[in-house]
């Protein structure tokens, strides 16, 4: 390890990690905004002091001193981020991927891939135009990004993230050698050689192994215009109506309308707002893949998420009162390397049809484990009292909750704890059971005189915290038990951290890589599996939901054989949908890698982030 | 599949009283402790008001000191039975903690899920020789703390909590 400001040589790093530098570019973009920083900040705060230095020095000098300072900053800005530049470099290896940053004050961070919570490709929009990008990994705890990876190639962001997902998977070099063999088919040309991966350190990048992307299968996206029409149908935007005719009202009525610029920082707000909405929403696309969730939006900054498999704490899917004409349902998780501050990274799908609500659900939780998941989901979404068999508050909480007592609700199915509320504000979470992480039961006096409890279920940190109120007692201290005691059980049969590790061959929480779509049938001669079976995987073959995508409205009424047919022609690529059927054509299955995971449909057909040489 | 929570039956008298569960109280000094707390309290709000009102010589102004009396007195009173009712349990698989009279809380913590342990103990605590130990998994909800734990207790727990958080280790 060297010293002072010069950077580790090239393939001496530590223990031999095959040490890479960040795009040169990079300098030059972080640089700007050193420059755009000291910009603002002489601009809001001392414009005062600025235009008296300018009136002391003269008209035309002033301007030079000005430009002269900007010079300045603008070269320690570059010459910083330049050296910045220098020293960090970050290798990625079988278990970890390395960070050294830091000039003055060292730092190597290590992630390890195997507490990989999430994986986000961002591209802000000068580095989009530049074809750059920003490989974002997330692990639980701390506060931002585990690992920040700014700025690479579009190119070589992408194929990062493969590699890393491929390892976090389990498919690294040491996975190789146990895999299955390759099957013939047109994305196994060159199978897997990863023996030779990245332990081979002072090897040209050049020669490094190229991990294939995992498949990926989109299952819904948002169109431009419901995204505006839900954001004309949100709170906001009418509060600024509402007030700006008031103030036009009182204006007239009073002949002064300066007034009205009361209301500047409040339009200024909504705007904001909007535009937020606008470009977090904008071409928001889901799909899924081998290695879970991928999430793609943003109309300036475009980011492309991937959550893998089981990393997601708890499904929220809410509606406003507005919403509730078009039936539009919010849907946002907890990850917990998101935390709490990633507002715009825990929406799953900002403004969900019915229809799409359940996909998502389905993303998270391929197996509901329920018999009639839809008709569960529907009693959840719009339900009451016990509807779908949830368990109600009871009658006497109305003293406590008199508006929306009858619409809290719990259900426990075989792989997780459905929690109804809100008669407005319509709310529903959902939790699979081996995400729970404690669990807690609250009392006050009042709820002490009526005999009921309130049940909490703590989940990471981030927008969803679950909770059912004003439970009978007893009931809520029942569930609790047999909650704790269900978690262990689902823990001790969820699947691996390494999710494509197919240790036993029964890869829990492998579900998400679309084994079929949301359902629409459930066949009813399909009895549900014993409580034995580790939860969220996708429940057989003829689980339940597994009708074809198709999620477009119209076609909903196609016969269901027209995506593919689960389990009945697993090799041959699906037709029904031409989003996907291009892309599954591409992959044969492979029986080894999939098994657990999708059973018996095309989807899985998928060689799931394995390598191949190029 | 769905399975209704279902209550046990009438029987059970108290809903927090989980059945089949030892209770452990935590040290009675803990009591003492946050009763002298509330005595330093008493101090720093009684005596400047009680001056005051006697120094401006308003009659009123005595129900400030009054009320903080009144108030003071309450809580003393509290604080032995809130210290009584503040237990926890070593099940198998999980640790409950339960506190609170007014507003009672229990909270199930499993092992695999405990992130890492802390023990900690202030210079007022280690003068009644006492010990806190805090729980914290991956959820910042989990309120996972004992207070006034004898200081080898504490050594205890936390050795037996992370030795079975290590052989059920889970991730998130």
């Amino acid at each position: 390890m060297s010293t002072s400001l010069h950077p580790v040589p090239e393939a001496a790093g530590e223990e031999g990690y095959d040490w890479r530098r960040l795009h040169p570019v990079t300098p030059a973009l972080r640089g700007w905004k050193v420059v755009a920083a000291f910009l603002a900040v002489i601009g809001f705060q001392m414009s005062d002091t600025l235009r008296q230095v300018a009136d002391a020095l003269g008209p035309g000098r002033a301007w030079l001193v000005v430009l002269g300072l900007v010079v300045v900053v603008a070269v320690v800005g570059f010459a910083y981020s330049a050296l910045a530049w220098r020293v960090m470099r970050y290798a990625v290896t079988d278990e970890a991927v390395h960070l050294r940053t830091g000039l003055l004050f060292r730092q190597q961070r290590q992630a390890r891939l195997d507490r990989l919570q999430a994986v986000d490709v961002v591209q802000p929009l000068l580095a989009r135009l530049l074809g750059l990008a920003q490989l974002n990994l997330e692990v639980a705890g701390g506060s931002g990004s585990a690992v920040q990876l700014a700025f690479l190639r579009e190119s070589e962001a992408t194929a990062l993230r493969a590699q890393i997902l491929a390892l976090a998977a389990g498919l690294g070099p040491q996975a190789a050698a146990t895999a299955v063999p390759a099957p013939a088919g047109p994305s196994a040309a060159g199978a897997p050689p990863q023996g030779a991966v990245a332990g081979a350190a002072g090897v040209a990048p050049a020669a490094a192994p190229v991990y294939e992307a995992a498949p990926e299968r989109q299952v819904y996206e948002l169109p431009m215009g419901r995204l505006v029409h839900s954001i004309v149908r949100s709170v906001p935007p009418w509060f600024v109506v509402v007030a700006l005719v008031g103030g036009v009202a009182v204006g007239i009525a009073t002949h002064d309308l300066g007034g009205l610029f009361v209301g500047v920082p409040a339009l200024l707000g909504v705007g904001g707002y909007v535009w937020n909405r606008v470009n977090t929403g904008a071409t928001f696309r889901a799909a899924a893949s081998p290695d879970g969730i991928r999430l793609r939006h943003g109309l300036t900054e475009t980011r492309t998420q991937t959550v893998p498999p089981g990393r997601v704490q708890a499904v929220r899917l809410t509606q406003g009162p507005l919403w509730r004409g078009p039936d539009w349902w919010k849907v946002e998780i907890n990850v917990a390397g998101y935390g709490t501050e990633a507002t715009n990274e825990s929406v799953l799908h900002p403004v969900a049809s019915r229809a799409e609500a359940a996909v998502a659900l389905w993303l998270v939780l391929p197996d509901l484990g329920v018999d009639d998941p839809l008709a569960t989901l529907d009693a959840a979404l719009r339900g009451r009292d016990d509807d779908g068999g949830f368990t109600p508050a009871p009658a006497r909480a109305r003293w406590v909750d008199p508006l929306s007592r009858r619409r809290h609700g719990v259900l426990v199915t075989r792989t997780a704890l459905i929690m109804r509320s809100g008669r407005w504000w319509r709310t529903v979470v959902v939790v699979p059971h081996e995400r729970t992480q404690s669990l807690g039961l609250e009392q006050g006096p009042v709820q002490r005189r009526l005999r009921v409890a309130t049940f909490v279920a703590h989940s990471t940190p981030g927008p969803i915290s679950p909770r059912v109120e004003h439970l009978d007692e007893h009931v809520a201290a029942a569930l609790l038990e047999q909650q704790a005691r269900r978690a262990r059980e689902a823990r001790a049969g969820a699947g691996p951290e390494l999710w494509m590790r197919t240790a036993g061959a029964d890869l829990g929480g492998g579900g998400q890589v679309a084994g079929a779509e949301p359902p629409r049938v459930v066949d009813p001669g399909v009895s549900t599996r014993p409580r034995t079976v580790a939860p969220s995987r996708p429940s057989s073959p003829s689980g339940w939901w597994r009708s074809p995508p198709c999620s477009s409205p119209s076609s909903r009424s196609a016969p269901p054989r027209s995506c593919g047919s689960p389990a009945s022609t697993p090799h041959a690529p699906r037709r029904g949908s031409p989003r996907w059927g291009r892309a599954t054509a591409r992959w044969s299955r492979r029986p080894g890698t999939c098994s657990g995971r999708v059973v018996g449909t095309c989807a899985c057909d998928a060689t799931a982030g394995g390598s191949r040489s190029p | 599949m769905t399975t209704a929570p279902t209550a046990p039956g009438p029987s059970a008298a108290d809903p927090f009283d989980l059945h089949d569960v030892a209770w452990t109280p935590v040290s009675p000094r803990l009591a003492a402790a946050r009763l002298l707390v509330l005595g330093l309290w008493a101090v720093v709000l009684l005596a400047p008001t009680s001056v005051l009102a006697a120094v401006l010589g308003i009659a009123w102004l005595w129900a400030v000191p009054g009320v903080l009396a009144a108030l003071l007195l309450w809580g003393a009173l509290l604080v032995r039975r809130q210290v009584g009712a503040l237990r926890y349990a070593e099940r198998d698989d999980d640790l409950l903690i339960r506190r609170g009279i007014m507003f009672r809380e229990l909270v199930v913590v499993p092992y695999g899920r405990m992130q890492y342990v802390d023990v900690s103990s202030g210079p007022l605590a280690r003068r009644f020789d006492i010990a806190t130990v805090q729980l914290h998994t991956a959820a910042p909800g989990t309120d996972a703390t004992i207070p006034g734990l004898p200081p080898a207790e504490a050594a205890r727990l936390r050795d037996r909590l992370a030795s079975r958080g290590e052989s059920r280790l889970a991730g998130l």
